[in-house]
């Protein structure tokens, strides 16, 4: 090997975890949303990681109805390519298990007996829930041990709230209001997944530079997933559209 | 505050000196605003970046910024300066033109990412080269950058031409952005929240960036920084008040990990003793802690240029390499010691030493025969053998005074060939002289 035959450089993993609600009131138009929104917002993910030497985004997507399911990644988090090379479309069917889905997220939260343990360490997660109901369980018990969680803390933590969803619950999942958005509309569901979960993405990936405003506390990725938001005026254009 | 609206195609938009563009594509989208394709009414193409309202704390502060920048001027061809601003509307956001990318550009990151890599040893080290030409015409030029990191270069792999893009926060001296850049890139006294960027600062991100371009890793990363989450206290840590270069002379405990750091391992005994000493003193303790010993912009120059006139093929297995102009040097590809005859020797410049080893096919450029000369690219001399002698042949306009040891003076025109014997002095051009020094 000549002095020109680099390897990468190590990167940090940035996990981006979905919780995706797939209870009966999700069926037709809303989960086709979803699957669509998921699929869309993969590509964007790989892009992100093709251009970014401090950390490479890998993907986990835990759907709860019944129970909690870890559809993807649950042993060991995949890279956006993995994902969109095994991707299913998600079918709805059953109760809103929040409150199994905060304990399972929880469980894998950690770097000892979880899916965080990574050669070259990993950078804050983004923790995405979407949500269309009340939960119909106890989701206190579960959110209540997320909070304990050192990954929850630090993580940016965004919410969807679609339909007749419970938006206090998500306010207090993410612990900011301004990272929650919710619609009526399944076709505006869409977008403002992949606006969301790109934005949030990008945030805890890319690490932004620093300023020296001193207001945001710089773990508080949350806070400066909400910063982002606000900054792109709460839209940005969708990848089918007309150009 | 008005909602960011983004731009549609077929769009115009008013310039501040009148024009008009049209919006014709979407380029990119990052964290500061959306990079659109515009044309002028004549029909040429530029770029548009075109902010997101809420990232600009102090919009009209900002325009006066960039409008000010515009007005001095671009400090080299290398930068892809702000053109013309679009006009300002209160309360809205703007955008300013610059050239378009061109094509064959890789960006840094890609490098560091292995999916772009140099066409040859030379064209790494020209990349180097014009990574330190091109801060040296921004700094002389009053600005310093702030915010340097691996997001800020393109380069061709092909000759390591260097393109450096967000310019929007580069600031006149004493002016600052309000950013403080990228922890990996980042001065360590910035992170521990002791200073803003300044010009001092942009050197410590430069000998970051080197480092990463020659050795492919960051070089505060080692064994000791390995956390297994990177929270801002361990950020701190490792860049601001524990830092600890993976090659400290004196302490070893953060050496590069042997699985993640294979780059560094494998790739730092490639490098003369010069290279190493350079890096060894930009990431010293005094530097990291204390803020000084660090290479001005001219010293990394006449280190590089050190450098690029030691790149040899090694006689035994043909492989580039870089060698020592008086000592032994191992072939990192065959392990086998490859040694020069002798080296010219020039006189310092800036403090540096200037050496070239006398070895077959050694490159001297009009930086060797010019003591005033930064031109690294016109090949002025090269170096011949054959068999009991070696040559320098006079590739340069200049005609060569030669004084030899006996006191005889000789005259080497255009096209000639000089031996190179024994302590004999060549004049190059304007006293400017190097002495022929066999090693012992």
């Amino acid at each position: 090997m000549g002095m020109l035959d680099k390897l990468e450089m190590p990167r940090k993993m940035c996990p981006v975890i979905f919780l995706l609600d797939t209870s009966g009131s999700m069926t037709g138009a809303p989960i086709g949303a979803v699957n669509s929104a998921i699929e869309n917002v993969l590509p964007e993910l790989i892009s992100m990681n093709d251009s970014n030497p401090d950390n490479e985004i890998k993907v986990a997507i835990m759907t709860f109805s019944f129970d909690a399911d870890w559809i993807v990644g649950g042993n060991e988090l995949l890279s956006p390519e993995d994902v969109q090379n095994s991707w299913n479309d998600l079918n709805a069917g059953g109760p809103t298990s929040m409150g199994e889905a905060f304990r399972a997220l929880n469980d894998k939260l950690s770097v000892s007996h979880g899916f965080m343990k990574h050669a070259s360490g990993s950078v804050a997660p983004v923790l995405f829930l979407l949500s269309d109901g009340e939960p119909t369980d106890d989701y206190q018990d579960g959110l209540q041990r997320l909070k304990n969680n050192n990954w929850y803390k630090v993580a940016a933590r965004v919410a969807v709230g679609y339909g007749d969803s419970n938006d206090d619950v998500l306010r207090e999942f993410t612990g900011n209001a301004e990272t929650v958005i919710h619609t009526n509309d399944a076709k505006e569901l869409r977008n403002m997944i992949r606006f969301i979960a790109v934005t949030s993405s990008r945030v805890a990936s890319q690490g932004s530079s620093v300023d020296n405003t001193g207001n945001v506390n710089p773990d508080d990725n949350t806070q400066k997933t909400a910063e982002a938001l606000q900054n792109q005026g709460g839209s940005l254009a969708t990848a089918d559209e007309e150009w | 505050m008005a909602d960011f609206v983004p731009l549609r195609k077929n769009q115009t938009l008013r310039l501040a000196d009148g024009r008009t563009i049209t919006v014709t594509d979407k380029l990119g989208e990052g964290g500061q605003g959306i990079v659109y394709r515009v044309r002028y009414d004549t029909g040429e193409e530029r770029a548009l970046k075109w902010f997101f309202l809420g990232y600009l704390k102090d919009p009209l502060q900002f325009y006066r910024h960039l409008a000010d920048n515009i007005k001095v001027g671009s400090p080299s061809e290398a930068f892809l300066w702000p053109e013309q601003l679009t006009e300002y509307v209160e309360g809205e956001t703007f955008g300013y033109t610059m050239k378009i990318f061109p094509k064959g550009y890789e960006s840094f990151s890609r490098y560091l990412l292995a999916k772009a890599q140099f066409k040859n040893v030379a064209a790494m080290v020209d990349a180097a080269l014009n990574i330190v030409a091109a801060f040296k015409a921004l700094h002389n030029k009053g600005y310093n950058y702030q915010d340097l990191n691996d997001g800020n270069f393109s380069i061709d792999p092909t000759n390591g031409k260097v393109l450096i893009c967000d310019n929007d926060n580069v600031m006149g001296h004493g002016e600052y952005s309000g950013v403080l850049g990228k922890a990996r890139y980042m001065a360590p006294e910035v992170v521990r929240g002791e200073k803003k960027p300044d010009k001092s600062t942009d050197r410590f991100s430069l000998a970051v960036i080197l480092f990463m371009l020659l050795v492919g890793n960051h070089p505060l990363e080692g064994i000791k920084t390995n956390y297994p989450a990177l929270t801002n206290k361990y950020e701190k840590k490792i860049y601001g008040t524990e830092p600890l270069f993976i090659f400290d002379k004196k302490d070893s405990s953060n050496a590069p990990h042997k699985l993640l750091h294979q780059n560094a391992l494998r790739l730092w005994g490639f490098f003369p003793s010069f290279i190493q000493e350079a890096f060894c003193q930009s990431f010293s303790q005094e530097s990291l802690l204390g803020g000084k010993e660090r290479l001005l912009e001219q010293d990394w120059f006449n280190i590089l240029m050190r450098l690029k006139s030691s790149l040899i093929r090694c006689p035994h297995c043909g492989e580039e390499m870089f060698l020592e102009s008086d000592r032994v040097t191992v072939c990192q590809s065959c392990k086998k010691s490859v040694k020069a005859i002798g080296h010219l020797l020039f006189g310092k410049r800036a403090g540096q030493d200037v050496t070239v080893p006398i070895f077959k096919d050694v490159v001297l450029y009009d930086y060797h025969m010019n003591s005033l000369s930064e031109d690294f690219a016109t090949k002025a001399a090269v170096i011949l053998e054959k068999p009991g002698k070696f040559g320098l042949k006079n590739d340069s306009n200049f005609n060569w005074k030669i004084k030899t040891p006996s006191g005889k003076i000789l005259a080497k025109q255009p096209g000639e060939v000089l031996v190179l014997g024994a302590d004999a002095q060549i004049d190059f051009y304007n006293k400017n002289i190097a002495q022929v020094v066999v090693n012992s």
